[in-house]
């Protein structure tokens, strides 16, 4: 990725140029001590002078209110807010005029912005204080007063707290009264810029120590660039937060949201004083200390799938290499590039006002859909279809360039949703919710409709990532969420229903990813890299899981890093330097995966004999379970040397009812609920009643006793034996009640539970659950 | 005689036997002083003529050095600008040169870890094919 930067011979402005802004993906406003106003026309060159300021007015900086405010109140003009060294800031709308001027500071405003809702704006001025102020320019409040100036402000992505500098310190203030203010030393000069990225909210920082900064929102430093030869005087992120622009002195650079430098630019500008993206996140102008106006647009834009790259070489068009037969193709377009996703097969591209996809088999013919609003911020790819997110909606495509849903949730933001609050299967969209950031939006991927009863599911804590698995039937699908203490989280996702409650499966989870082909799951955990071979293996037996995983010293990575990819047995990471690292695990997981989803059991046994791993039996012993292949379950066992599963299953092959024997296998994958309601569905009531007391859930067992009039004396004669073996007195009223009612006599239980097997061994498998539902 | 009372009222009589008032030496004398004031006075502007002429020339020439003398200052101070630029733009260039590094450096990385990978892929193609 870097700059294809644009510079005219000649200065448009007589002086500096102070501040920039984009009023549309085409169009770009400028404003400097010469007082003018200037607009840039990017597609047709011509740049006019809109209007012209009063000789005492030295603009500081530029904003235009945020589009997607606008969408929520119609009919609001196009304004921007501009502060002036005079201590004034202006509204002024497009066409120049100034609608509103308001004097907001002893000295120069060095600093004002919109917040993200546009609802309000903050300006941060010479005498120290921190102002909010309505959309209409009425003093809120007085946010903060700091004993020097104030060079930079940001809001936060909720916009209810305020990000300011104050010397060589980072404050973050809340706008709720009384609150504690985050500070921390940010740099050792004067700090001069600050950026909040609302999507990822992240934080970065720049100042006279000629150095930038990365900080996440709790202040935590993550990047610390190396020395400049000076100052920085502009930063700004573009708006998905995946990459930020960095200005200084005849420089310009465009880095990784993880700190690295994607390309460094050294135009003959003088010192870029402000930096400004385009909505769509492709082009960057800077306001240059020597008069002009810099326009930069992102190229070579590199993507990797498999045996295909794809680089963008220039606004509208892509050169595609498959590298297996060294095949080149050039794709031109007839609009500028804004996104494009390569996976899957199919290479999606948006462009100003269509998308293009491209299938890998064919790159001649693409499907061609016209967009509802070229600013698409996300694109997300499943096997099936894709994702596509616009200012103010979400859409689920198919691959012939169909519309198939589009979900809608209350509260619902789109500009702020990224790779990790976003996950697509071939089935199920699951986004996390941003004002109650515990919540999970769960949709069926075709038709939209919400699952788990169409409410979201709620967490605990807040989360972090969520990641959907790729492979297997919608039945099967199971989703990993990260929450805010680094836990990773299995959920299996119900069709129906109300969801259950997420299993631990991790901690320290830094960055995790699943495999295309099989539902592996790799993740990057403290100092150590870890990848699941069968992540599901908690919803079946516990034990196995430390026998399903692979772990490796994670140091080769460092520290930051993030796992990229995960395609067949390649793992790809990015470690914090941006360098990419490649490592690969045993590709016999994955083929277990593969005969275990077709149910070709057999071949998944030889192959484990052929392998002879434990951790492809343990594998195999887990699916096997899950899927209640007993045969196979008791041959991994064996090989993993776990005698009392053996033992088990040897004991449930015994049970001649088969719902018995399905409830056992439940019971040994620790599902007791799911055990006793298959029990009871098919009239086993007995079983049913004995699984409770194993499990020494007597109240449950009196309950279903009582309610089938059926072995209550066999149930008060367990708890009374229970009860002496520990010498405690009957506590329970439940059961002082019946005991009186019932004499136990334990010949006759035995008797009676010697016949109910009895009874069992004599029946057909399958006439049980029919008497049941014809009594 | 005659002469001598002449000469008394103060009236002489010259060669061409003319009347004057002046006594002939006098008038003599008079006549070359005035011959020699006029050459003086033709020397005199000769000399203020060359004394002209002479101070244009040191004029032109002053102004021309003066001129020589800002070309070499300004030659001297675009040579020291230079070696300035020079640095500018070396320094420009170290920069770019480190971002080159680091990128390389970043590739180089990624090499290494792709060709582990193939190493590791052959050696198991190897142990499969072996195993079998």
């Amino acid at each position: 990725m870097r700059f294809k930067t644009t510079l005219l011979d000649r200065p448009k402005h007589s002086e500096l140029v102070s501040c920039v802004g984009w009023m549309s993906p085409d169009e770009v406003f400028s404003c400097g001590d010469d007082h003018k106003l200037l607009c840039w026309n990017l597609l047709s060159n011509e740049t006019v002078v809109v209007s012209e300021f009063p000789a005492n007015t030295f603009p500081l900086e530029l904003h235009w209110l945020p589009k997607t405010s606008l969408h929520k109140t119609k009919g609001t003009a196009d304004v921007f807010l501009l502060t002036a060294a005079d201590g004034k800031f202006y509204i002024v709308g497009s066409n120049g005029r100034v609608e509103k001027v308001v004097d907001g500071h002893r000295g120069a405003v060095l600093a004002g912005r919109w917040s993200h809702d546009g609802a309000g704006l903050v300006t941060a001025g010479e005498d120290g204080l921190v102002k909010i102020w309505s959309r209409s320019g009425m003093l809120r409040s007085t946010l903060a007063q700091a004993s020097t100036p104030v060079y930079g402000a940001a809001w936060s992505p909720d916009s209810d707290a305020v990000l300011y500098t104050a010397g060589t310190s980072i404050i973050i203030k809340p706008l709720t009264p009384n609150s504690k203010p985050i500070q921390w030393k940010g740099h050792d000069g004067v700090i001069l810029k600050v950026a909040w990225n609302p999507n990822t909210g992240l934080i970065l920082s720049g100042g006279e120590d000629t150095r930038y900064r990365v900080w996440d929102s709790y202040g935590r430093q993550l990047y610390s660039s190396t020395l400049h030869h000076h100052p920085i005087t502009s930063l700004a992120w573009s708006p998905d937060g995946q990459v930020f622009a960095v200005g200084s002195f005849n420089t310009l650079r465009l880095c990784d949201k993880a700190g690295w430098c994607h390309s460094l630019e050294k135009p003959s500008t003088g010192s870029i004083f402000n930096l400004a993206w385009s909505g769509d996140g492709t082009q960057v102008a800077g306001a240059c200390g020597n008069g002009h106006v810099i326009l930069a647009h992102v190229i070579e834009n590199h993507l990797e799938w498999k045996n295909y790259e794809a680089t963008v070489t220039s606004r509208t068009s892509i050169a595609l290499r498959d590298v297996t037969n060294e095949a080149w193709e050039k794709l031109e377009l007839r609009d500028r590039i804004i996104k494009l996703s390569l996976s899957h097969g199919y290479m999606v591209i948006v462009t100003s006002s269509q998308g293009y996809i491209y299938s890998t088999r064919n790159w001649n013919t693409p499907f061609i859909f016209e967009l509802k609003e070229s600013n698409v911020s996300l694109i997300v790819q499943a096997e099936r279809h894709f994702l596509l997110v616009d200012g103010g909606s979400v859409f689920v495509y198919s691959y012939d360039g169909r519309v198939l849903c589009s979900p809608r949730w209350p509260g619902m933001r789109t500009d702020v949703l990224n790779g990790h609050t976003v996950s697509l299967s071939n089935d199920t969209l699951a986004i996390r919710d941003k004002t109650d950031e515990k919540l999970v939006h769960l949709f069926d991927a075709s038709t939209g409709k919400g699952l788990n009863d169409g409410k979201p599911w709620s967490h605990k804590l807040e989360i972090v990532q969520v990641a959907l698995d790729q492979v297997g039937t919608p039945n099967d699908r199971r989703m990993a969420i990260v929450d805010r203490n680094r836990d990773l989280l299995l959920l299996a996702l119900q069709r129906v229903g109300a969801m259950g409650r997420a299993v631990k499966l991790g901690g320290m989870v830094q960055s995790l990813c699943w495999n295309d082909g099989a539902n592996m799951l790799a993740a990057l955990q403290d100092a150590k890299f870890t990848v699941w071979f069968y992540p599901a293996v908690v919803f079946v037996d516990r034990d196995l899981l430390p026998l399903t995983t692979t772990e490796k010293d994670a140091a080769e990575f460092g520290k930051n890093a993030a796992v990229d990819r995960f395609l067949d047995t390649q793992i790809t990471v990015r470690r914090s330097d941006g360098s990419l690292v490649t490592t690969s695990v045993s590709p016999y997981p994955a083929l277990l995966h593969n005969y275990v989803t077709t149910k070709h059991f057999d071949d998944a046994v030889r192959l484990a004999r052929f392998v002879k791993e434990d951790t492809v039996w343990a594998c195999l012993a887990a699916m096997a379970t899950a899927h209640r292949e007993l045969g196979t379950a008791e041959v991994s066992y064996s090989a993993i040397d776990a005698a009392d599963k053996v033992h088990n299953i040897h004991h449930i092959q015994e049970i001649p009812v088969k719902e018995a024997r399905m409830a056992e296998m439940a019971l040994m994958a620790g599902h007791v609920g799911d055990a006793e309601v298959l029990l009871v569905q098919s009239g086993l009531i007995f079983r049913a009643v004995m699984l409770n007391l194993t499990t020494y859930n007597f109240e449950r067992a009196l309950q279903l006793a009582v309610k089938h009039r059926t072995h209550v004396d066999t149930v008060v004669a367990f708890r009374q034996r229970y009860l002496a073996r520990f010498n405690k007195a009957e506590t329970s009223k439940l059961f002082t009640q019946y005991q009186k009612q019932v004499e136990v006599d334990w010949d006759k239980i035995n008797e009676k539970i010697e016949m109910e097997y009895q009874k069992e061994r004599e029946k057909p498998t399958t006439s049980a659950s029919q008497n049941f539902t014809d009594s | 005689m005659a002469d001598q009372t002449l000469a008394k009222a103060g009236l002489y009589f010259d060669e061409l036997n003319k009347i004057r008032v002046l006594e002939p030496e006098v008038a003599q004398q008079t006549l070359e002083l005035k011959d020699e004031c006029k050459q003086f006075v033709d020397k005199i502007r000769e000399f203020h003529e060359r004394a002209d002429h002479f101070i244009q020339v040191a004029d032109t020439l002053s102004t021309a050095v003066e001129a020589e003398k800002m070309k070499a200052i300004g030659c001297r101070n675009l040579i020291k600008s230079m070696s300035k630029q020079r640095e500018a733009q070396e320094q420009q260039l170290l920069a770019l040169i480190g971002e080159k590094k680091l990128e390389l450096e970043r590739l180089r990385v990624q090499y290494e870890s792709l060709h582990r990978t193939d190493a590791d892929q052959l050696e198991f193609i190897e142990q499969f094919i072996l195993q079998k």
